[in-house]
């Protein structure tokens, strides 16, 4: 444990090297955010208007709570293990007594940390910019409902960009490609870290909530908003509990057979 | 004189774009993984601006179609400009290594070498399919011949101002050696081009109008297509685009006088 507890406050010293990296990263999420706040604000500018259940201050509360759950659940160090694996330099750590998956989640957490202390003062400070509505969820059995499907998502987000990193090993050409079409595009797009799921026909939502994005971002945001109640939340909880732990069973054989072909390139 | 220089650059940059496209195809999965990627993106953005429009009967004013139209008009200017510009994204290891050196030297123009030096294969295979949707939507906004060529010329301005964006880009580069963020947050404001203008509130639209004009390079040639700009508006846009193009030829001259040829 001290270990990992070393990790970790190294890592969150290595945030600050590259400064500038750091800000401009956040710069462009602020950036995302009005884009999505000002065509929300638009398509609500008459204020009694519900549309897909949302009224207007809901859904710049959804605009709002994505700044913060996607800097807590999409942001990761852990996009550097594909890289590491096509170039070989996995084998310093197979070496180590390390778990290299707590390794790399100590280390996506102390990011996290970072982030979200970032994302925070951001929406303070856009709150008084865009002065929009806002919906504070009082209830604390939701707030605890809404703590759980967090962590669960952090958990599921985890395994899948590992699952993904993974590639690297069969095909080590590819490495950022494969996170390119599933972080980037895919998690991005159905987890509802751009716009809520529920836009989109219901046939569609229903296929989608067979999968695990949903559960990343959308889910959690939908319990805090209190649109999900009673069962309907223990529902989405199980499933995403099912998912973190069929994910990361997969995740166990894939990263096992990975490492059989392995051939540390470039070392 | 001036056709036989268009005729060398022309020819350098055919050779360019061959050898950038030989690079591409030695890596044929990479090109399936991010074509997939960009053609599914391109596809969930517009499925969900259709429901969110269908959904809510308009968007600041503008139809089903017209909203599209405007994220096609983005994707116009966005692909076309990343097809012809995309080696500003690898400039920094160049400046970085004081490798920029041998490009100086070379008997080309630098500016275009940095600029237009590596097309982009990927871009290449999207640019015909969305010229089809383009001309697809852009039948059903019903416009008249004098629109339709308001719009191809408003398109150009539009890449002449991105092209300008590119060159400050990489003048930036030369003096803070930082090229890669510059250059995404550039992408990230041109994205919100992907609905139309009205959307956005003051400061915002003002910034997005004057300083950076997205507006005039993306949302303007779309107002073309639908009658909704004066001759006027249209003037002030080629005069905009002009402006910008002479400044940024003026920042990288500046630019140049700065850099340092560090470590080669």
């Amino acid at each position: 444990m001290k270990k990992y507890l070393s990790v970790f406050k190294i890592s969150f010293q290595g945030e600050f090297v590259y400064k500038l990296n750091f800000i401009m990263w956040r710069a462009r999420n602020v950036l995302q955010i009005f884009l999505v706040f000002f065509l929300w604000d638009a398509v609500f500018s008459q204020p009694n208007r519900v549309i897909f259940g949302y009224d207007r201050s809901k859904i710049l509360t959804y605009v709002f709570g994505l700044l913060i759950v996607r800097a807590f659940v999409l942001s990761a160090r852990a996009v550097e293990v594909a890289g590491e694996i096509s170039r070989g330099d996995l084998s310093n750590y197979l070496l180590k007594p390390v778990n290299y998956f707590r390794y790399w989640f100590t280390r996506d957490i102390s990011s996290k940390a970072l982030n979200l202390a970032f994302a925070t003062i951001e929406v303070v400070v856009l709150y008084y910019v865009l002065k929009p509505p806002f919906f504070i969820q009082t209830n604390p059995t939701i707030l605890l409902s809404f703590l759980a499907s967090i962590i669960l998502a952090v958990f599921i987000f985890f395994v899948l960009l590992f699952m993904t990193s993974t590639v690297p090993f069969w095909m080590p050409e590819i490495a950022w490609g494969a996170q390119f079409l599933v972080v980037t595009i895919v998690v991005e797009f159905l987890s509802g870290a751009l716009f809520p799921i529920d836009v989109l026909p219901v046939t569609i939502q229903n296929i989608l909530y067979l999968t695990p994005f949903p559960y990343l971002i959308f889910f959690p945001l939908q319990v805090y908003l209190g649109k999900i109640e009673g069962l309907l939340i223990v529902k989405g909880l199980l499933i995403s509990f099912c998912w973190a732990i069929a994910l990361r069973s997969l995740l166990k054989i894939v990263w096992e057979k990975g490492l059989r072909v392995y051939q540390a390139h470039g070392r | 004189m001036f056709i036989k220089r268009i005729h060398y650059y022309l020819n350098l940059w055919l050779l360019m774009s061959k050898n950038s496209f030989s690079v591409w195809l030695t890596q044929r999965r990479q090109i399936l993984i991010f074509l997939s990627g960009k053609l599914l993106r391109f596809g969930f953005f517009l499925a969900f601006l259709y429901f969110l429009v269908k959904g809510s009967d308009n968007l600041a004013g503008y139809s089903v179609n017209q909203t599209v139209f405007f994220f096609l008009t983005f994707n116009v200017v966005d692909i076309l400009g990343q097809f012809l510009f995309r080696e500003v994204y690898r400039f920094r290891p160049l400046i970085v290594s004081g490798d920029f050196d041998l490009v100086l030297t070379k008997p080309m123009n630098a500016l275009f070498r940095v600029l237009m030096g590596g097309a982009d294969v990927i871009d290449l295979i999207t640019i015909p399919p969305l010229f089809v949707a383009v001309y697809y939507v852009g039948r059903l906004l019903a416009p008249s011949p004098a629109q339709i060529i308001y719009y191809f010329f408003l398109i150009l301005n539009g890449l002449i101002i991105a092209m300008a964006f590119h060159i400050a880009v990489l003048s930036l580069g030369i003096i803070t050696l930082e090229v890669d963020h510059t250059i995404m947050i550039y992408r990230d404001l041109t994205n919100m081009g992907r609905f139309p203008i009205e959307i956005y509130k003051q400061p915002l639209k003002g910034f997005l109008t004057y300083l950076v004009p997205v507006g005039v390079m993306i949302s303007l040639p779309a107002k073309a297509m639908m009658g909704l700009i004066s001759p006027t508006g249209i003037l002030a846009s080629f005069a905009l685009g002009s402006v910008m193009f002479i400044l940024s030829l003026r920042f990288w001259n500046f630019a140049l006088t700065k850099y340092t040829s560090a470590s080669s």
